[in-house]
């Protein structure tokens, strides 16, 4: 008997199923047995990770990781690296702030004495009751909450062109250059939001922040209690799984992208220009990833704020998250949502086992949610690689070995 | 091994050459999803002889020496070494059994120099040995074979020749008893694959052994002692090359189809006097910064088949390259007149040509005709002038059918990924493609590459039909002269950047073109 180990010539059949879960599976155990070893007990795990798998509060990460899996995934199956989502959110929370604090709606100071008159008036919101601070809507909310969307996305769209045009048409490698613009994007929010954005309400003037979104124009929450996620982000989801699935699918532009990937040369002697196709798959990438700040902005946050640490920006670092969804689908548009779930799972369960050793005696603050989180990530990503490797050789035996 | 011995190696052994089999493959079968590639294959090498494993696109030959190299595993079968059964699953085992290979594409490190390659090759395999000794060596080889190699000049300097003798002295340095060459010097010019011819001679006279894979015929008759046939993955017969006729191999090779081949001028076409292509005084940079085409005008008519001979290298691919408009031009214009007005393709580039219809055979085809990881249909929407904006997969699955059918391209599918196929038969999906989409005009370059002669003749019967039927205008070079002289209304002759001559087809004489290509 010999082993013979031989490269397969077809993948491996339901693969791009089998491999993430199995993923899953193992990464899962090894975690919990890193973890058990410095003191969390596997019964606590095991029942927290269950749990967090169907908990309402993962539907909100979830979603917005889809969009920003569909994202990336447009820019890396063209072999265009777009490390940059972070700052393409940024800059659409900022254009949303601007479109929702002063252009749908705007902030007055009013005297005191006049503000029961604009605490019964429709439209009217007063934000500050010390300062005599209202916001009056001016703009039909679902027309504001259209124009911030699509600001957001333009906006995102010429931020990760930059890098785009830079990568074509002067050879600048867009992983640096995407990546370093996310540190100019967060610099700049904070220039605005102190600065020229810097609203009129005491918070704001103490914090240095803009005023809040008026309520009217927030986007409202889907109605299943525990989750924060709203009707926006899930409409969001679908138009950028289904635009993404379609346009690879069914368009030259979309095919043209996959073989930029694979074989930019035969492009160029289609008589494709290459360079046009690298800055639109950034382009496009920017725009689906600029939409994620509006929905920030306006479903969450409500005031664009001074990042104090840098660490921590309000994207929750879901830019950077989001490739590993992207990684994770096996740049396969339909296992985005999949892997966007697991991830998604994998990090509320990192939250919710924090809280949860918290409450248990003599283990709060032993670990850090964030570190139990990409503790899973990690050994998650880790077997995926090992698996995907492995799968690729298949293993047999053949009678009779050398004489 | 000491440095003696790596100095020259295989050459000192016996010069005893015999029936002893130094390499055996016994019923090998090998599938892949939808075919089967080679079907209980069973042949021999002896020791002191060069064998020519013959066959047409597709007939397995490449299969078979990707499992004697160790990249693919055999479903079933046994191979054995000097009599003993081996179990070849890397390149890295073929190697220490003594069997290596010399691929089409060079396989060497450009930014290194030729005796750093064969150094690193060397402590790659756990040989340790003197670069001196080293550079002794291929300095003495290339003495001996006339083929000019420095070992300390930078691998990306050298011309094609030179790279493949050096894969072939790394081969002998690394201890070799069979050298497999596949299709390693099909696409050299005659005299240079002489040199090769008695480089090998001279190996396997002092004991070693060589495979020749190759679908051209004569030169399987000129070098080889044994040819074996291979068809659709059978073995038809083995014959010794002395004593067989080009006739009989013909028939071996593709049965009743072989009556087809023919090397006769094919009809002329009738030109009109439109001008489609107008090239004036152009001058285009070579990959190394050095001028590749010196002035060169020339005009293609509508209905005119253009052909370019020439040795390789010699500032056709530049001109080629940049008539569609891949490469600029450093002076002079390239004109295309596809409808009343005239476009600049040198100063527009390949994008607008293209998608109005001007097709284009590329050399490497691997590179730049079609994306291996995509799928035959996916390789003919790519194409701006088939698609754009929506595909309609309906439309070009029965695109690819016909093609399939028409060209005779052996594939499980319309969506089998183009990887999977054959050379040959992938060169078929380009060709096929690129004559489809050629409305007014096709640019080629070596366009029958890598077919056999019943397919290469086919095509080229299809060009013609083409330009007398449909007026197309063709320009096309080829390192094969054969080809040039069958299908062409004028032949130029390329040398050094420069049209030394244009013929019209009537008056071209094989001897002078010869003449005119290497003075």
């Amino acid at each position: 008997m010999k082993l013979i180990v031989t490269r397969r010539v077809k993948p491996l059949r339901y693969g791009g199923v089998v491999i993430p879960l199995l993923s899953l599976i193992i990464g899962v155990v090894i975690s919990q047995l890193i973890l058990w070893a410095v003191g969390v007990p596997p019964e606590l795990f095991y029942g927290t990770m269950a749990g967090s798998f169907i908990a309402p509060e993962m539907l909100r990460p979830f979603v917005l990781l889809t969009i920003l899996g569909a994202a990336l995934l447009v820019a890396f199956i063209g072999a265009v690296w777009n490390i940059g989502a972070e700052g393409q959110i940024i800059w659409g929370m900022i254009v949303a702030a601007y479109i929702g604090v002063f252009v749908a709606a705007h902030s007055i100071k009013v005297p005191l004495s006049e503000l029961p008159k604009y605490e019964s008036m429709p439209g009217a919101q007063v934000l500050d009751a010390t300062y005599g601070v209202v916001s009056v809507v001016l703009w039909n909310p679902v027309l504001a909450g259209l124009v911030m969307i699509l600001a957001a996305a333009a906006v995102g769209a010429v931020w990760a062109a930059i890098s785009g045009a830079l990568r074509a048409y002067l050879e600048i490698d867009e992983v640096a250059s995407t990546l370093i613009m996310n540190y100019i994007a967060y610099y700049s929010l904070n220039q605005l939001a102190t600065g020229p954005m810097r609203g009129l309400s005491v918070q704001a003037a103490q914090f240095g922040r803009t005023d809040a979104l008026n309520d009217a124009l927030r986007f409202p929450r889907l109605p299943i209690p525990g989750t924060t996620v709203t009707t926006v982000e899930v409409i969001l989801a679908v138009i950028a799984f289904v635009g993404v699935w379609f346009m690879l699918k069914y368009t030259s532009f979309g095919l043209r992208l996959k073989i930029l990937g694979s074989n930019p040369n035969a492009l160029k002697a289609a008589g494709v220009d290459t360079r046009k196709y690298i800055t639109l798959a950034l382009t496009l990438s920017g725009l689906i990833a600029g939409t994620v700040g509006a929905a920030l902005f306006a479903g969450d946050y409500f005031f664009l704020g001074k990042i104090d640490n840098i660490v921590s920006p309000p994207t929750q670092n879901m830019g950077y998250t989001a490739i590993l969804v992207a990684w994770l689908a096996m740049l396969d548009i339909r296992a985005i949502p999949i892997s966007a779930y697991i991830i998604a799972g994998l990090m509320q369960s990192g939250a919710t086992l924090q809280a949860n050793l918290g409450t248990m005696a003599g283990l709060s603050g032993m670990i850090s949610g964030a570190a139990i989180t990409y503790t899973l990530i990690g050994f998650v990503l880790l077997t995926f690689s090992v698996l995907r490797v492995l799968t690729e050789y298949r293993i047999r035996f053949v009678r009779g070995g050398p004489k | 091994m000491s440095e003696a011995q790596t100095k020259t190696s295989v050459f000192t052994q016996n010069p005893n050459s015999s029936n002893e089999v130094v390499l055996e493959a016994k019923n090998i079968v090998k599938r892949f999803p939808g075919v089967v590639a080679l079907d209980h294959v069973s042949f021999n090498v002896r020791k002191g002889e060069i064998l020519a494993l013959l066959g047409e696109n597709g007939a397995g030959k490449s299969t078979l020496v990707k499992i004697l190299y160790g990249v693919y595993v055999p479903d079933e079968g046994e191979i054995a070494v000097e009599g003993r059964r081996v179990f070849i699953t890397s390149p890295l085992e073929a190697i220490k059994l003594g069997i290596s290979m010399v691929s089409q594409v060079p396989q060497i490190i450009g930014s290194l120099t030729v005796a750093e390659n064969i150094i690193l090759g060397l402590s790659k395999y756990g040989m340790i040995s003197k670069i001196s000794r080293v550079k002794e060596f291929i300095r003495e080889e290339s003495k001996r074979t006339g083929i000019e190699v420095d070992p300390d000049i930078e691998v990306w300097k050298l011309s094609y020749t030179q790279k493949q003798l050096v894969e072939l002295l790394r081969s002998v340095i690394l201890g070799a008893k069979v050298i497999m060459l596949d299709e390693a010097i099909t696409f050299l010019p005659i005299q240079e694959k002489r040199r090769f011819y008695e480089f090998l001679r001279r190996f396997v006279g002092q004991g070693g052994s060589a495979i020749l894979i190759t679908h051209k015929i004569p030169e399987a008759l000129e070098a080889a002692d044994r040819i074996t046939v291979l068809r659709r993955g059978k073995v038809v017969g083995t014959v010794d090359a002395k004593k067989t006729t080009l006739d009989q191999v013909r028939k071996m090779m593709f049965g009743e189809r072989s009556s087809e081949i023919t090397y006769e001028r094919l009809p002329p076409s009738k030109p009109t006097e439109e001008v489609v292509v107008d090239v004036e005084d152009l001058w285009v940079l070579g990959a190394h910064g050095e001028y590749a085409v010196k002035g060169v005008t020339l005009e293609v008519r509508a209905g005119e088949v253009y052909g370019i001979a020439g040795v390789a290298g010699n500032g056709q691919l530049e001109l080629i390259q940049s008539v569609i408009g891949l490469r600029k031009p450093v002076k002079g214009s390239v004109r295309v007149k596809l409808n009343s007005k005239p476009i600049d393709v040198s100063k527009v580039g390949i994008g607008k040509i293209r998608s109005i219809g001007v097709g284009y055979i590329p050399d490497e085809p691997l590179k730049f005709g079609v994306s291996m990881e995509n799928n035959i249909e996916e390789n003919l929407a790519m194409l701006p002038s088939i698609t754009n904006g929506i595909i309609r997969w309906g439309r070009i699955k029965k695109l690819a059918e016909s093609l399939i059918k028409d060209f005779d391209i052996k594939t499980p599918s319309s969506k089998t990924k183009v990887k999977l196929l054959s050379g040959g038969n992938l060169m078929k999906v380009l060709v096929s493609r690129e004559l489809m989409v050629s409305k007014k005009l096709l640019v080629a370059y070596n366009p029958t590459r890598a077919l056999d002669e019943v397919t290469a003749i086919m095509v080229r019967k299809r060009i013609k039909e083409k330009a007398l039927n449909e007026k197309l205008a063709v320009l096309m070079a080829s390192e094969d002269l054969d080809e040039v002289l069958q299908v062409s209304d004028k032949i130029a002759v390329m040398n050094s950047g420069k049209i030394v001559r244009v013929f019209n087809a009537q008056e071209a004489k094989r001897e002078e073109i010869e003449k005119l290509m290497v003075m």
